[in-house]
């Protein structure tokens, strides 16, 4: 189901808090450890953010909305066109299942 | 009696003016043009105010039991917040609030039993920062902020979506002050799925049968097919920002739209296009 995620797991309280304080959102691939430790999150959801396994987080109930805001949070959000680090990142984690467009 | 002098519908993917340098020429070209002459068009019509319904992406709203809409009822603006400002390339800038035009909004709201409550402590991101860029680029106009929760199972449904948009129709006419010059825009959509495998594509053939059923000006008819399935069907996460669309239907009265400019833009992530509503009843 299209938007399906669970509000209770700590990696969407840490995105939903961290885009709003830019002491916590800047630097963020190095504080990465530090907030992930105050917002609790689980073994395995560190596990996924340090690889950004976004598939995986989705999976464990991250909204899908947040998910390219992963990316951006640990490469950047800037110039994030399809070649960005941050698009890339995404495109990493999906693999295979990515749809490539096709102009009709 | 205040009149409505405007209502249109836009996209507002980030990428516009973050990163549209990015796509193919012709497309940049298509966009902007698109853009600016949705703006020339609120412009001509010579608006006091501006009332926006957007997604609120998740940004403001409670995760858990998030209201359908909150009025933002701030004296002054601030956009976009820190966060999306390197992702939309852009400094930042001020807008004015009208919160006398919020405050009636939101009261008309509730009385109405929707789900609605005000806040003066909204952040922007693309929602606002993306369609303001061109429509108002010296940011004179005060703005009513409507924030929409387009994402969050359960968003509100067509109907009331639809609701909605007659309620602040009813209420522009009837609660604010004569001779107030109201424009009513709504921002979101069309395809995308941020969050999904379909990332790096859009829909646009849902696009252009969406835009073709607003033109059909028919209500009843929105209702029954575009329902949030099928936005979702074509891109999960993004497209039922296309609500807020609804919402600006009802307030044009259902009248048909006319399609200004659509461009599925596979480097925006996003089919960005725009109607509006000519004849507002």
């Amino acid at each position: 189901m299209a938007n399906e995620f669970d509000p209770d797991l700590p990696s969407n309280h840490l995105i939903f808090e961290v885009r709003r304080d830019s002491k916590q959102f800047t630097g963020f691939a190095d504080q990465m450890e530090d907030l992930m430790e105050r917002y609790g999150l689980s073994e395995e959801e560190r596990a996924a953010w340090r690889e950004v396994d976004v598939v995986t987080l989705g999976e464990m109930g991250v909204h899908p909305y947040f998910l390219p805001q992963v990316t951006r949070l640990v490469h950047g959000s800037a110039g994030n066109n399809s070649k960005s680090n941050a698009a890339q990142a995404y495109k990493k984690s999906f693999g295979d299942q990515i749809v490539e467009h096709k102009k009709i | 009696m205040a009149e409505i002098v405007s209502v249109m519908a836009m996209a507002h993917a980030p990428g516009v003016t973050g990163w549209l340098e990015a796509a193919p020429v012709e497309e940049q070209v298509a966009i902007k043009a698109g853009y600016e002459e949705m703006g020339e068009l609120l412009r001509a019509t010579k608006p006091d105010v501006l009332v926006g319904i957007a997604n609120d992406h998740m940004l403001n709203l409670p995760l858990k039991n998030p209201p359908d809409f909150t009025v933002g009822n701030a004296a002054d603006w601030e956009g976009p917040a820190e966060f999306f400002k390197p992702w939309l390339a852009q400094d930042g800038y001020k807008v004015a609030g009208q919160p006398d035009v919020a405050n009636c909004l939101a009261q008309a709201g509730e009385a109405a039993g929707l789900k609605l409550n005000s806040r003066e402590d909204l952040l922007f991101d693309d929602n606002w920062s993306v369609p303001l860029f061109y429509l108002t680029p010296d940011y004179s106009i005060p703005l009513v902020p409507i924030h929409m929760n387009c994402i969050n199972p359960p968003v509100p449904s067509p109907e009331v979506s639809v609701r909605t948009g007659q309620v602040i129709a009813e209420t522009i006419r009837n609660e604010l002050p004569d001779d107030l010059r109201v424009a009513v825009f709504a921002t979101g959509g069309l395809s995308h799925e941020p969050g999904g495998p379909r990332y790096f594509t859009l829909d646009e053939k849902f696009d252009r049968w969406f835009m073709d059923l607003l033109a059909e000006g028919d209500i009843d008819k929105m209702l029954k097919e575009a329902t949030i399935e099928r936005m979702n069907a074509a891109g999960g996460g993004g497209t039922t920002e296309l609500l807020a669309w609804m919402v600006a239907m009802a307030v044009a009265g259902g009248t048909p739209a006319r399609s200004i400019f659509y461009v599925g833009s596979a480097e925006m992530r996003c089919g960005i296009g725009g109607s509006v509503w000519d004849a507002i009843h």
